[in-house]
């Protein structure tokens, strides 16, 4: 043995002797490069590092990504309700008033107009369609609102109204996801998940951001609308159910006691809170808590969620009525939620889209029925909001993906049977009421036809950096890193509608 | 075919150059390097110094297209060139000196500092040409730039004061800040694009080179105003599309400014313009919601001691003291449990006790919180009799009572509140009252309704 560690030992110094300065130089070459190198590349890998997961730190939230978090500048709101109408209302038939669009009912479209356009279904010249309303102006304000929205007519003067709002995109999907995860393309988290990201939610037994669907049918984008994208996955939408249990098994089983319930809920999670001190994946955390939120939830939830012990007044106001899926029931729902400290509420009202295909889907009968729908529950939600005092910390933010066309939809070039418009980019409006936003402002200015904003226009990233600036943020400086940089709600747009802060 | 070969030459500029202060900078070295009674270096020097002088030719040349091209003043320019062609002539001398193979270098050492110094003296004016005077005093200490009367001045949007705006000169007071802050950047002396200067009023008469820009009382003919309002996607609108672009209310200044005669001296009140148009840039004070005292921050541990026992509590504003305290999941809050919020009772500016169990002698204990300037106690068992006591929390500015017992009674007691801004008492004997009468604070009430219509029942 001695003779092979000496013979080792040999070859050792021998090695030594050979090493020359081309060596030496080599060596730093390669290996100082490579120590340089590390760093760079460890920093795409969130795993390695059990210490310091990337992205989400949760150090200053006791290790529960949905406590708490002072924003990090004055905020104006605590809590959104975002009113979706899906499928996009026409802003000519409610809130635009174009006289000059009355007189050319009928006319062919200009061709100025119409150069280098796409629509969705309007091909070749198209005519243009009058205001299927009567609009009168209304409140101290003057806000013109058309005779479709009687009631919230009355409350005009409570909001601020956008009226050359602009998007780009015309196809539904792609539209909905741009307004709510400010990006046409999936796999970005939505304004409710960025939201409860940043500030966390207030009432620990409900989650921090829940959507309600209405209308019959979700979002053409689907759930992604509020999903958290690259965000972990507990700061997604929670949808509850609008018929029927708002939450699926919510009752415990029979034979299944609470206790025994809360020590199969620790045992999972322990097991879980060690694979994430092992593995420090933010997925992990997201599932344990919510183990522990459907524990709690049980609690809160029935309560909250149910609408039947509310006064008789209450539901004339908004004009609910228990156990039916309605948008009334879901602006309810939206204040009690509110009420209880939920950061986020989405609402999602489906059947606006108004191409004039059939009776449903026309500019002066579907819609007038739709708007039926939601006139009483929206400006009862104002003015509930308001009788309440939450008006003053809550935000509520009312629109569709795009707008529609003041041109008659001429599908595939034919004459439809129904009056009705096309998908519409250029210019459509939306409102914005409470904590935070002037009362009876009116912001932008459309041409004659209110074919496009002339004034003050605003994108869709305006609106998320106006939202986001209420909310205490800073949009240029909210990011989450992901993929080796810092992403944003905003991308690399967005400025603040400064006009419309009270 | 061939037009942009001298505009290129001239961009080429700032990286020439760097060749004749590099080569003169060491030919200047070996002077000095050299020993007093060698010539030895003499060859190199020579070289260097004809080096030097062809660099230094080529770099005023090429700065010549560049002033050419790129919209420079001459006056801006002007001794940044002299010095440069001083610099060249310079070392062109110094190289025909050390050409007598004799010379010792110890002879020209005053000459060669002198080429120093003008070159120095190119160097630095060139800088200032391309990087602004600003530019190292910018990062110097402050106190040194006090020294140098420096003042750093970024052109900031147009403010009025709402106090006796109609005493402000309407040209230099508001026109000229407008100006400098949305057209300054490119038409100044240093950069002087379609040889229009704006930063003072004479050189504004003088116009640029179309001509004129102002045609006093007619905004419409005047460039001034008229490529504003051009249309966006115009060749000729300014500032050019893709700047930031003026808002509509300064364009609307500087309409009525030439509409009312372009006048130097005129103040706004002499142009007779009315409020509407000045207001949007009326400084607004923001007054910060909560106290400006400032006290120490509660402890993080303390912070973790009030969350585990049940109450929600974190700070406004991140870098805050003040606390936002609410009992959301604390339903079992009653009045004995005030004790646990003791230790933060200076920071507690905002606290929501609504649907607890709290009585009416909380109000004693909330009193005794100075800061607090929101107070929650929705669906509480307070009768309001104490309610007069919280006139004692001087910073207190909203008041939540919604559903309890409160009467209007109750409330005149914080009639005459310094501060109390809005009191919610829906759903009380106060709000259910026919006539709620005047308080100094505004009082809401609720109870609305939307009274039936027939559009509600129509189905189309």
């Amino acid at each position: 043995m001695k003779s092979i560690e000496k013979l080792v030992f040999e070859f050792e110094m021998e090695k030594l002797q050979k090493q020359t300065r081309r060596h030496f130089l080599m060596d730093c070459v390669g290996k100082i490069g490579g120590l340089a190198m590390a760093p760079l590349l460890f920093s795409c890998d969130p795993g390695s590092n059990p210490a310091k997961p990337m992205g989400l730190n949760l150090s200053n939230r006791d290790l529960n990504p949905l406590s708490p978090l002072a924003p990090p500048f004055a905020s104006k709101a605590k809590s959104i309700i975002y009113l979706h109408m899906a499928g996009s209302p026409s802003q000519l038939e409610l809130f635009d008033y174009k006289p000059e669009l009355v007189k050319n009912h009928n006319q062919p479209c200009p061709e100025s107009l119409l150069e280098g356009r796409k629509f969705a279904f309007i091909r070749g010249v198209p005519n243009l369609l009058g205001p299927q309303a009567n609009f009168t102006q209304h409140g101290e304000s003057g806000a013109w609102v058309s005779d479709f929205l009687p009631h919230f007519a009355k409350v005009a003067d409570e909001v601020s109204f956008l009226k050359a709002v602009h998007t780009d995109q015309f196809n539904h999907g792609p539209a909905q996801l741009f307004m709510q995860t400010g990006s046409a393309r999936l796999g970005r988290p939505s304004l409710g998940s960025w939201v409860t990201y940043g500030l966390g939610t207030e009432n620990q037994n409900l989650p921090g951001f829940v959507v309600l669907t209405s209308g019959g049918k979700t979002p053409d984008a689907g759930k992604s609308v509020w999903g958290s994208g690259f965000l972990p996955s507990v700061y997604q939408g929670v949808q509850c159910r609008s018929i029927g249990d708002p939450v699926l098994y919510l009752e415990d089983p029979s034979g299944m006691s609470r206790d025994l319930k809360k020590n199969v809920i620790e045992a999972i999670n322990s097991v879980n809170q060690e694979e994430f001190n092992t593995y420090g994946d933010p997925e992990i955390l997201a599932r344990i808590n919510q183990y522990e939120m459907a524990y709690r939830m049980q609690i809160e939830v029935p309560e909250v969620m149910n609408i039947n012990d509310e006064p008789e007044h209450i539901h004339e106001l908004y004009g609910t009525e228990p156990g039916v899926e309605s948008f009334a029931n879901n602006c309810l729902l939206a204040r009690k939620l509110v009420e209880k400290g939920v950061r986020f509420v989405q609402l999602y009202d489906w059947g606006w889209d108004t191409h004039g295909t059939d009776h449903d889907g026309s500019i002066d009968m579907g819609l007038r029925n739709k708007c039926r729908e939601i006139d009483r529950p929206m400006s009862a939600l104002l003015l509930d909001l308001k009788q309440r005092g939450l008006l003053e910390e809550t935000l509520v933010v009312w629109g569709g993906e795009f707008g529609r066309t003041p041109m008659q939809e001429n599908r595939e070039g034919k004459t439809m049977g129904f009056l009705g418009r096309d998908h519409h980019v250029d210019a459509f409006t939306m409102w914005m009421a409470g904590g935070g936003i002037k009362r009876g402002a009116s912001h932008g200015k459309t041409d004659d036809f209110g074919f496009q904003g002339i004034e003050d226009q605003v994108s869709v990233h305006d609106i998320h950096a106006t939202i986001l600036h209420l909310m205490g943020f800073d949009h240029e400086k909210f990011t989450y890193d992901f993929q080796g940089r810092p992403f944003r709600l905003t991308d690399v747009e967005g400025e603040l509608i400064r006009k419309i802060l009270a | 075919m061939l037009d942009f070969i001298l505009p290129l030459v001239g961009r080429l500029h700032p990286l020439l150059v760097h060749l004749p202060i590099g080569i003169l900078i060491f030919g200047m070295l070996l002077v000095f390097w050299q020993k007093k009674s060698s010539t030895s270096y003499n060859p190199v020097i020579r070289l260097t110094f004809l080096l030097g002088a062809i660099s230094a030719a080529l770099a005023g040349i090429s700065g010549y297209f560049q002033y050419q091209f790129e919209g420079f003043a001459w006056g801006s320019v002007q001794n940044h060139l002299i010095a440069g062609v001083i610099t060249a002539i310079g070392s062109f001398y110094i190289f025909t000196l050390v050409k007598d193979e004799t010379i010792f270098a110890s002879k020209i050492k005053f000459q060669v500092l002198g080429l120093f110094l003008v070159l120095t003296v190119t160097g630095h004016l060139g800088g200032n040409i391309s990087r602004g005077e600003e530019y190292l005093l910018e990062v110097l200490p402050a106190e040194i730039q006090a020294l140098t009367g420096y003042e750093a001045a970024p052109e900031k949007p147009l403010e009025i004061p709402e106090q006796g705006w109609e005493e402000l000169e309407f040209y230099g007071e508001v026109v000229q800040p407008i100006l400098n802050h949305n057209c300054k950047s490119c038409h100044n002396p240093r950069n002087l694009k379609g040889e229009f200067n704006l930063t003072n009023f004479e050189e504004l008469l003088k116009g640029g080179e179309n001509g004129e820009v102002l045609k006093a009382g007619n905004p419409e003919l005047s460039a001034l105003f008229a490529k504003m309002i051009l249309p966006l996607d115009d060749e000729d609108h300014m500032p050019p599309k893709e700047k930031r672009q003026p808002s509509k209310e300064e364009i609307e200044l500087i309409k009525s400014w030439i509409a009312s005669g372009a006048s130097q001296n005129n103040t706004l009140g002499q142009a007779g313009v009315g409020k509407k148009l000045v207001e949007p840039f009326f400084h607004k004070e923001e007054i910060p919601f909560y106290p400006l005292t400032e006290i120490p921050a509660v402890p993080v541990d303390t912070l973790s001691k009030l969350r585990k026992a049940g109450f929600f509590a974190e700070n406004v504003l991140q870098g805050s003291s003040w606390l936002k305290v609410s009992c959301i999941n604390f339903p079992d809050f009653e009045d004995k449990d005030w004790i646990r919020l003791a230790s933060v009772k200076d920071q507690i500016a905002y606290l929501d006790l609504s649907s607890t169990q709290v009585t009416e002698g909380i109000l004693d204990s909330v009193t005794s919180l100075t800061n607090l300037t929101v107070l929650k106690l929705n669906q509480t068992g307070i009768s309001g009799i104490q309610l007069k006591a919280l006139s004692r929390c001087k910073n207190l500015k909203i008041l939540y009572l919604n559903s309890t017992k409160i009467s209007l009674e109750n409330l005149s007691g914080l009639n005459q509140h310094p501060g109390l801004q809005k009191v919610f008492a829906f759903q009380t004997p106060a709000g259910n009252s026919v006539n709620p009468g005047k308080f100094s604070f505004q009082l809401e009430t609720g109870n609305y309704s939307l009274p039936k219509i027939p559009a509600d029942t129509i189905v189309y």
